[in-house]
């Protein structure tokens, strides 16, 4: 596709936050200090579930060093915390739920004395029976884990459907009926920087934080009404973050509220860093999750009908999981066609930590288990895996097994077609399988497609400002945030190329509440698509006033005016400076600022029939893995990965493949050394020795291809790649093991020890 | 405890607490915060200095051996005026930057194994980079970055 565009798309972008990252400047929460800070420590629940007989705090107070202590006492009606479901506290209150639960928060001069404070405090438990399964905890006479049943149906947080047809008639005359069930672990996010927060109470009477959360003014509202401050008295200014993958949501609220509440009572600075073992012990994870799948197929190799049931297990909290819950239900038979379809969905109680956001938001689970058994179909019917996608899945025209039609271009084929061809697939589909090999080696295939944007969760909106002033500084600001994805670098080349100015003129702000307008939370990979278009409608209205104060210095009309480089030309073809322009702006009394507002076409999906459009389009990719099993040892090791993805237009070539790449790291992290699992309620894994991701050595090199599609309502054309770059990997490489090995891993992580055993 | 040592070229004198780590004398003794902490255990890496030559993580880093090292860290490799080297202008140029937090620690891994190995095969970087974890990136475009990185400076010193 030949354009006219400078800078969105260039290869050679850079990133706009780079330079301060690689000279080791960027200030990150835990860098900053201040005069007469105070260091705060949190006391967590020692158990995974009890009531709280007596929490008595005055000892701490006795501790030398020691300026406050607080509870959930110290918050308006004890610190509600929880979207959808207000079912958490900003420390626990009656009882705690998990072993982790933050109980109560100390702040004193030192770290050591916060910690000495802490084992002061005199806590007294009555323990409570563990619930370590869903099944256990929907069983009737199970004890009830929240405070309140939110569905009245005891440990049943939440519940989704998906109801297209009547998939059973269909499932009964199909000659192949497949039926099976998967399993997946949790996952820890285990950012490099872990949770923190630093809180300023401020002279009148409000607080300022630095936090690195994502949705600084979901954070302001939430702060706001636990300390019962009007919302303009809380003041959030995000710092850069050491990545999130959506799991800096509730917790950096949570964090926030007590730093907040403790700087207000002190008033001295507080400073909370959680440590890597807090981090680990006290943060949600991606939620353990299993899937059944009854899937149809007729004789010839047609998918005909579907159903799934799904349970996730919450842990503690409800978290982000009944959200997570309904993106896992719309994508839970995948990206192809089928005559009708039903899902069920339960969010479950347990006391196994608790779930929330995490990169992919419930549709990698999904995704998998689907991914999985559409490949055990091809094996059925006998074809090659990648030939059976291609002639089941859905294209533009077609209807998704959720109901609604696909109205814009799907990239799906050709990122098949791509991973098919690159990785000389047929070649190695032949040649590969020796089964006296002492390495099996094998290839495997998946793909998959992710709604873009918030989709039926709810509005799916962003605000950007940008104004120039005096100076000639071009300055940009969002609500949305850069934690490590690179919005900041796409909304400076989006507005560089709108406004006509090299990227470097322009200075993007950090995000702040009080001068950053809010616009909805930094998640489901929306930032690019919806962020990225507000920008554009910002720097087109900056691009107006521009062009009327140049046509009234140059005496034509503005469609007159010409653009070369910065320069805007006139009629007598003599090219002016920006800043001349921009000068005659001010002569004419022009206020050079714009607030850009857009949002995604509103759609609907009805939550009670299961019916309706769940998202207005969709990210699509493949990804072949080549992999090696040691039949000594059963060990896997990924060789090579080839990954396509349909993200519409790049905005920003080398981040994209960072995204790409870095979400195969997680999905190989995901498929074969992470899982986070708990015993009895508490979490086996404390720090990063014990929990593994991959590091360098596990990275297999991976070829990727950006497919650019059209998607004419995304800022250039782009749409969401963050997300979605992780799907694929887990099941490409559980396929490359069945090739290699005969053996279908249904449960995740894959365990060499298992097959060891089977091989 | 009274200690002197040499940190990022200049002669250095602290007194601090017995049982500290040199990641602790770094970054509140010194004010240097770029070197990072991420699990204070050895675990992760972004705490990453370069130590008479070697890599070491500084948050296992005993204030007790500290005495007469030569220490440089993140601060102390860039080029002058607080311009980025051309290890960290590569980092740029292969957009091998997302969150950040393990860039310092990452980069002084990458010089260590330049001084010392200065065609390093990419098997030869990964394996320089292990003990160093990112999260974002999936390490492909900072082994880019070095394997560039060696290449330029090999082709500099041919020039010369």
């Amino acid at each position: 596709m030949k354009d006219n565009l400078k800078y969105v798309g260039d290869p050679k972008a850079q990133p706009v936050d780079g330079l301060d990252k690689v000279l080791g400047r960027a200030k990150y929460v835990g860098d900053m200090s201040l005069a007469g800070m105070l260091h705060a420590k949190i006391l967590t629940s020692p158990v995974p579930h009890a009531k709280i007989l007596k929490l008595d705090t005055s000892p701490a107070l006795d501790v030398p060093g020691v300026l406050a202590v607080i509870t959930s006492d110290d918050f308006v009606e004890n610190g509600p915390l929880g979207f959808p479901i207000k079912d958490a506290f900003v420390l626990a209150h009656k009882k705690v739920r998990y072993a982790g639960d933050p109980i109560a928060t100390v702040a004193a001069e030192t770290l050591e004395a916060a910690e000495a404070g802490i084992k002061a405090i005199i806590l007294e438990l009555e323990e409570l029976p563990t619930i370590t399964t869903p099944e256990d905890a929907l069983k009737e006479d199970a004890p009830l884990i929240p405070l309140e049943a939110p569905q009245k149906k005891g440990n049943l947080c939440d519940f989704l459907i998906v109801r297209n047809g009547n998939p059973d008639p269909v499932l009964d005359v199909s000659e192949h009926k497949f039926n099976q069930s998967y399993y997946f672990q949790h996952q820890e996010h285990a950012y490099l920087e872990t949770e923190g927060a630093l809180a300023i109470p401020e002279p009148g009477g409000g607080v300022t934080v630095f936090a690195n959360d994502q949705s600084p003014h979901i954070n302001r509202f939430n702060t706001a009404s636990v300390l019962g401050l009007p919302p303009e008295q809380v003041r959030i200014i995000q710092p850069p973050v050491g990545g999130s993958f959506g799991g800096k949501d509730d917790i950096g609220y949570q964090l926030t509220a007590q730093v907040a509440r403790l700087a207000l009572n002190t008033n001295c600075p507080v400073r909370l860093i959680l440590s890597r073992e807090e981090s680990i012990l006290i943060s949600y994870k991606r939620a353990a999750m299993s899937v059944q799948l009854n899937i149809g197929m007729d004789a010839a190799g047609n998918i005909r009908a579907g159903k799934a049931k799904m349970v996730m297990d919450s842990g503690a909290y409800a978290s982000m999981s009944p959200l997570a819950a309904w993106r896992t239900t719309m994508h839970a038979l995948g990206v192809y066609k089928y005559e009708a379809g039903h899902v069920d969905t339960q969010v479950v109680y347990t006391n196994n930590g608790y779930s929330g956001a995490f990169r992919g938001f419930g549709s990698p689970q999904a995704a998998a288990a689907s991914e999985i058994a559409i490949d055990e179909l091809a094996h059925l019917a006998k074809t090659d895996p990648i030939e059976f996608r291609l002639k089941n899945i859905i294209r533009k025209g077609d209807v998704a097994f959720t109901g609604n039609k696909i109205t814009y271009e799907s990239g799906l084929e050709k990122c098949l077609e791509w991973v098919r061809d690159a990785s000389d697939w047929n070649q190695k589909k032949d040649a590969y399988p020796q089964a006296d090999a002492e390495t099996l080696r094998g290839v495997g295939v998946a793909c998959y497609f992710h709604g873009s944007g918030l989709g039926g969760e709810g509005l799916d909106y962003a605000r950007t400002t940008i104004k120039i002033e005096k100076d000639h500084s071009i300055t940009l600001q969002s609500g949305m945030t850069d934690y490590g994805q690179g919005s900041r670098t796409v909304f400076t080349l989006i507005a560089a190329e709108t406004l006509g100015v090299q990227p470097a003129r322009v200075h993007m702000l950090r995000p702040d509440t009080q001068t950053a307008e809010e616009t909805g939370p930094t998640v489901a990979s929306r930032t690019t698509m919806v962020g990225g278009n507000a920008t554009k409608v910002a720097s087109q209205k900056i691009t107006q006033l521009l062009n009327l104060a140049a046509s009234d210095l140059l005496d034509c009309n503005p469609n007159q005016l010409l653009r070369d480089g910065e320069d805007f030309i006139g009629p007598d073809e003599t090219p002016i400076k920006f800043d001349e322009i921009v000068d005659h702006a001010f002569e004419m009394g022009l206020q050079l600022s714009a607030l850009g507002y857009w949002q995604l076409p509103e759609i609907h999906w009805d939550f009670k029939t299961g019916t309706g459009t769940p998202y207005t389009t969709y990210a699509y990719g493949a990804q072949v893995a080549d992999v090696s099993v040691s039949r000594e040892t059963g060990a896997v090791v990924v060789n090579k990965v080839w990954a396509a993805h349909d993200a519409s237009k790049i905005i920003y070539p080398n981040g994209a493949k960072g995204q790409l790449i870095g979400g195969i790291a997680q999905g190989l992290g995901y498929a074969l050394m992470e899982g986070f699992t708990f015993k009895d309620g508490y979490p086996e894994k404390k720090n990063l020795f014990q929990y593994k991701i991959p590091t360098a050595l596990d990275m297999p090199e991976v070829e990727v291809n950006l497919i650019e599609t059209n998607f004419p309502d995304g800022p250039f054309g782009a749409k969401n790649i963050a997300e979605p770059a992780l799907i694929a990997t887990l099941p490409a490489i559980a396929n490359a093991i069945f090739h290699a090995t005969g053996l279908r891993c249904r449960e995740f992580p894959i365990s060499a020890k298992w097959l060891k055993e089977k091989i | 405890m009274k200690i002197s040592f040499t940190l990022n070229s200049n002669a250095t004198k602290v007194d601090v607490p017995p049982k500290t780590t040199l990641l602790k004398i770094l970054r509140n003794e010194m004010g240097l915060t770029g070197t990072k902490a991420g699990c204070e255990i050895g675990s992760c890496g972004a705490c990453t200095v370069i130590i008479n030559g070697e890599k070491k993580k500084s948050c296992i880093f005993p204030a007790d051996k500290l005495e007469g090292c030569d220490v440089t860290t993140i601060e102390g490799v860039s080029a002058p005026d607080n311009k980025p080297n051309d290890l960290q202008e590569s980092f740029l140029e292969h957009g091998a930057t997302q969150c950040g937090y393990c860039l310092p620690g990452m980069i002084m891994a990458g010089e260590v194994l330049l001084a010392k190995n200065a065609t390093p095969s990419r098997p030869e970087i990964k394996e320089a980079i292990a003990d160093n974890l990112c999260r974002c990136i999936g390490y492909i475009q900072i082994v880019d970055a070095i394997e560039a990185t060696a290449e330029k400076r090999a082709k500099g010193k041919g020039a010369a």
